[in-house]
């Protein structure tokens, strides 16, 4: 479905029966797989999220369990084209400021309150303003929200902002009910510990370090739906574990990082299995060697170039991910909106690396190495320590040496927040757009002492100024033009060292129907996910 | 020498020194059988024991399991001497003040040993490791700090046995100084039970590193075996080579030296010499 | 021991124990606070977005901007009314997250020690009585090997096993979620679930027990008592039950009593591995996540466990030998 970004644009319901979705469950059909009601979807979640209330923790474990309890306004296709989910249509106006949602009028929240335009206007200008940062930078955009009725919704902005629907999906702005949380500190209100939403399934259990239940909800919008009965997310903490959990059939699915890459491989052979990569393309997370540019030598373009050509990517994309993702090519993923295939970064070539670190004054010791550089690793798991010993040995060979500094979560993001690193990985989602997810790192304005802004300390006022313009821009071809010249420049300067388009596998049994649909995958809502007999 | 004859007679003791002494020639000669780094990548990635002149397997980025065990006998040796000696001398000074001076003293040492005793020591080692992030002398640190209190309780009981001896008395009456009986005429004499006590030390500080790197939190640039069963645990089941082989090495080394502490005891106290087999 | 000192003796030791758990509640809380890294840039950190603000929010409502000093205070007075803080993180009181996990703990070690206590007294014993045969030798052959083999090893080579090979036992977990169970189904799932993890943290300290064992009643076997029953004609049974293995049990308990602590440091492996909802897993990702409160809870739990368990085997200890006066 293509909708003109300029002008009269009208996405209503009617689309949704173009949409990926419901051309999955035609495959289906087309297969004599007729949507089964019934069974428990026994699943993993890891690492065990702190609560399940979307907006006051927004980890990925969070989000992919919350996401079906809760709904956003509406969801994104493996392309990003939004599709309706609580809002049956909306309407932008011809000057890109008005956004009229028209929502459905069936839809109840798990304590049987019917959700209505207050309960939206609730959740976007007064919760997640309140309690999640992400989206409070995007909503202080608008200037006024307002219910004409109680099935529409009208939010007005201070200015074009084409990226904005984009903020809606579950994962961004999951819709609350005012009536629980109004009045009250959103984080400590009871509804924290016992979520309320609007999705096919309803809280219902959770024995802390073992499992988290989700029943049906009755009530759901959708006549017939959900289909299964139950989900249940396991906690389990040791990769082996899941993994054998994963063959003995002990658990039917897993997602986003349970399994590590190198079991993938025997994973895919197996005849009852199904390994998925995709659903990741709303968040496409890019991992990058993150620099501190205020550390010598590497301020020095010459420095950064040298480290990113001593490094061979498609090594580390097959050896250490088993083909899970791809080499970066730039800072924009090519699952992200705007990413410009002719800008890439220079290839795999040591020789050259050295010239440049010879051109840069960093001559090589009695013992060869030119320069001792410290890398923080990575606290998420094997892999990344095993990717900070790979780079340990690629540059060793053009002379840098780089000393490993094992560390964990906590002291790791207070490192980076703190500016206190010289090298690290960094893995940032880039949610569909370059404005919400790229421009964060790059632009001087966003030098702050908090982890995921431009911490390394990259300033170079052209870039900035035409991140402005992208952001500014009210049209997708205004916009590109200024991505691709600041794509461009940014390969030039490599202010941080872009590694992998990051995905993770999917594996799920054979019975799972529709486990990954949308452009956020395992974060869906699940209502239309049924096993098999 | 008694001694010696007594300790050959242990069978088990004089198997455990030669596997000692094998594991020690491999630590010296690691640079001549393995030249380099362990870290580099020399081979294919899980390659199987015998693959590729790779004797015991490679690793998931090809480097060759072997030389990691060669060059990690000598950090794991290390970090198993470094934090006994560290542990003894706070055991050793601790428990011959509270057994020597006694009273209050000994009330405030053995409540700050009990205390010790107390928190759990994985724990405690865990927090000390975490809090002085991961490096080598982190790591020597928190297994010193979480072994010293049976050393320091050993070591006052000898101490309180000892002080009312006749030969302490008899110094204590010639007027030599407090410090020179304690270290000249009662710690020979405590020295022992200390001996038999720091083998087994040794013993568990090479266990106590191989569960910190276990739980990921070992010195990242240095090659131990306990980064290498880390390293090869989530990979068990496609390389179990990769664990399987330095955990042998730990056990031979923590058996071998559990064999000599009892050679040890049992020469060190023939009481009980020639009722073990 | 006289019934009549009992309550003295144990209102000493309670006073006792109690300014040993304050000066560990203390020391905890500075070590823990020495730590880099504060619970509000780790929540930042992983929210994938954060600015200053947030931070600041975060920091007033963990009480993270008062000072150290006030800090502590506050926790001290409410760990004397036994309110061990709330887990902002997990948005729950410490004691609830404490109490949750605690049963699974005391379970496993509980287990745990039962089969190391009963086996390693018994092999010990055995091995004493045949000494220099070759029962005496496989049996310190054995308790040496699980001696010198890394904890969290023995459980891995376990799961291949059983779990991965003969696909007996379930590898990871308390129980079968989903399959609500009740009354005695429910027990042996649990049991089934308790096996392996169990026989991992068991078989290190049955090692132990074993060989303590063997040493002590082959030194007390040597002692004259020993041998004037035996002289006086009292069958060797009666010697090795009534004399020896009661003599030899005191080092056994006194050195059960000090490894009380040991065995929860090895229960956070063994629940690293198995999957076991403890409070050892609880305060190891607790330490990750800087969850400062969780993570004080749960040493001022384990630390009031060690010094009600060393209480008891001095209690013991009077039970088992009435000649030691217990003062």
């Amino acid at each position: 479905m293509s909708i003109s970004r300029r002008g009269l644009m009208a996405a209503t319901a009617a689309a949704a029966g173009m949409g990926p979705t419901l051309m999955r469950v035609e495959d289906a059909l087309a297969q004599g797989i007729q949507p089964r009601r019934g069974g428990t979807l026994t699943t993993i979640l890891q690492p065990e999220p702190p609560v399940l209330q979307i907006g006051v923790n927004n980890q990925g474990p969070t989000l992919i369990a919350a996401g079906k309890i809760f709904q956003g306004l509406v969801k994104f296709s493996p392309t990003l084209e939004p599709l309706p989910e609580l809002a049956e249509s909306w309407t932008i106006s011809p000057d890109a400021l008005t956004y009229t949602f028209k929502l459905r009028n069936n839809v109840k929240f798990h304590d049987g309150t019917p959700m209505t335009a207050d309960d939206v206007i609730f959740s976007i200008m007064k919760f997640h303003m309140e309690v999640a940062p992400r989206a409070r930078a995007i909503f202080q955009r608008i200037d006024k929200a307002e219910a004409p009725d109680p099935h529409t919704v009208v939010l007005t902005l201070k200015a074009p902002f084409e990226p904005f629907l984009l903020m809606f999906d579950v994962t961004a702005c999951a819709i609350v009910p005012k009536h629980l949380f109004d009045g009250q500190d959103y984080r400590t209100a009871p509804a924290v510990q016992r979520p309320i939403g609007t999705g096919p399934f309803r809280f219902a259990e959770w024995q802390r370090g073992n499992f988290i239940r989700l029943e049906r909800f009755a009530d759901y919008w959708k006549p017939g739906q959900p289909y299964l009965d139950a989900i249940i997310y396991r906690i389990v903490p040791d990769s082996q574990s899941r993994r054998l959990a994963l063959e003995t059939g002990q658990v039917l699915m897993t997602a986003a990082g349970d399994i590590e890459p190198f079991d993938t491989p025997a994973l895919r052979a197996r005849p009852n299995l199904e390994v998925l990569t995709t659903g990741w393309e709303y968040f496409s997370p890019l991992s990058w060697i993150e620099t501190n540019h205020r550390v010598a030598p590497l301020g020095d373009v010459r420095v950064r170039q040298a480290i990113s050509r001593a490094i061979d990517r498609n090594f580390i994309a097959q050896r250490l991910w088993f083909n899970i993702g791809k080499p970066a090519t730039n800072p924009v993923a090519s699952t992200t909106k705007f990413h410009d295939p002719s800008a890439r970064i220079a290839g795999f070539d040591p020789r050259a690396a050295m010239q440049l670190l010879d051109a840069a004054g960093l001559r090589p010791n009695a013992q060869g190495v030119r320069a001792t550089i410290k890398h923080l690793v990575l606290p998420y798991g094997e892999v990344w320590t095993r990717l900070a010993e790979y780079l340990r040995q690629s540059l060793r060979q053009v002379g840098i040496q780089l000393e490993l500094e094992s560390t964990d979560a906590g002291s790791w993001a207070r490192r980076i927040g703190a500016w206190e690193y010289e090298t690290s990985i960094n893995f940032v989602y880039q949610f569909g757009d370059p404005t919400l997810g790229v421009e964060r790192t790059y632009v001087s304005s966003n030098i702050q002492r908090v982890t995921f802004t431009n911490t390394g300390g990259y300033s170079n006022p052209r870039v900035d100024q035409l991140f402005a313009a992208a952001r500014d821009g009210q049209t997708a071809e205004q916009r590109r033009v200024a991505f691709s010249e600041v794509q461009k420049i940014l390969v030039e300067e490599v202010p941080q060292i872009w590694l992998m388009e990051m995905a993770f596998p999917t594996i799920h049994d054979k019975r799972v129907q529709n486990a990954v649909r949308l452009g956020t995958g395992v974060h869906a809502s699940y209502d239309d996910v049924f096993l098999t007999a | 020498m008694a001694f010696l004859k007594s300790f050959a007679r242990n069978k088990g003791a004089v198997v455990g020194v030669v596997v000692l002494a094998l594991v020690f020639v491999v630590a010296a000669l690691a640079d001549v059988i393995f030249p380099g780094t362990p870290w580099d990548m020399v081979a294919a990635p899980f390659m199987p024991p015998g693959e590729m002149d790779m004797l015991l397997g490679s690793d998931s980025l090809g480097r060759d399991v072997a030389a990691g065990i060669a060059h990690g006998a000598r950090i794991s040796l290390l970090v198993g001497a470094v934090s006994t000696v560290v542990a003894l001398a706070l055991g050793v000074s601790l428990g011959a003040l509270a057994g020597y001076v006694g009273g209050v003293v000994d009330d405030l040492v053995m409540r700050f040993t009990e205390f010790f005793q107390t928190i759990p020591s994985f724990v405690l080692a865990i927090l000390l490791v975490a809090i002085f992030t991961p490096t080598i002398s982190s790591v020597v640190f928190a297994i010193a700090v979480v072994s010293w209190p049976p050393v320091a309780r050993v070591v006052r009981a000898e101490f309180l046995s000892l002080r009312s001896r006749e030969f302490v008395q008899a110094a204590e009456v010639l007027g030599k100084s407090r410090l020179s009986i304690v270290v000249g005429d009662i710690l020979p004499n405590a020295l022992s039970p200390i001996i038999v006590l720091s083998s087994l030390m040794v013993a568990n500080a090479i266990l106590l590193e191989s569960a910190l790197s276990f739980l990921g939190l070992g010195d990242p640039n240095l090659m131990t075996w306990g980064f290498l069963i880390g390293s090869g645990r989530s990979v068990i089941r496609l390389a179990w080579w990769m664990s399987v082989f330095p955990g042998v090495a730990i056990f031979l080394t923590v058996l071998a030296l559990n064999l000599v502490g009892e050679g040890l005891s049992d020469a060190l106290n023939p009481r009980l010499a020639g009722r073990r087999t | 021991m006289d019934p009549a000192k009992l309550p003295g003796f144990l209102a000493q030791r309670l006073v006792k124990a109690a300014i040993v758990v304050l000066a560990i509640v203390v020391c905890n809380f500075f070590l823990i606070h020495a730590a880099p890294g504060d619970p509000a840039s780790v929540i930042a950190g992983q929210s994938g977005a954060a600015d200053e603000r947030f931070l600041q929010q975060l920091r007033t409502q963990f009480g993270l901007d008062q000072p150290l000093h006030v800090q502590l205070w506050i926790y001290v007075k409410g760990v004397l009314t036994l309110d061990l803080g709330f887990s902002h993180r997990q948005q729950m009181p410490v004691s609830t997250l404490i109490m949750d996990r605690l049963p699974a703990t005391l379970l496993l070690t509980g287990a745990a020690f039962a089969f190391a206590i009963t086996l390693g007294i018994t092999l010990g014993t055995l091995a004493a009585r045949r000494v220099g045969t070759w029962a005496d030798s496989v049996i310190t052959v054995l308790a040496l090997t699980f001696y010198a083999t890394p904890l969290f090893w023995v459980g891995l080579m376990l799961v291949l096993f059983f779990s991965v090979w003969l696909e007996w036992l379930p590898s990871f977990g308390m129980m079968s979620v989903g399959a609500n169970l009740a009354g005695l189904a429910l027990v042996l799932d649990v049991a089934k679930h308790l096996l392996l993890p169990a026989l991992t943290l068991g078989l290190f300290y049955m090692a132990v027990y074993a060989r303590l064992t063997r040493a002590t009643m082959l030194e007390v076997a040597d002692q004259d008592f020993v041998k004037t029953a035996r002289a006086k004609g009292v069958p060797e049974g009666q010697v090795v039950r009534r004399h020896v293995l009661r003599n030899a049990l005191l080092p056994v308990i006194t050195f059960a009593g000090i490894q009380a602590g040991q065995l929860i440091g090895g229960s956070i492996l063994v629940e690293t591995v198995f999957a076991w909802p403890g409070i050892g897993r609880l305060a190891f990702e607790a330490l990750l996540a800087r969850d400062y409160p969780v993570l004080m809870g749960v040493f001022f739990a384990t630390s009031v466990m060690v010094v009600l368990f060393n209480l008891l085997t001095d209690l013991l200890y009077a039970v088992v030998d009435p000649r030691v006066e217990v003062a």
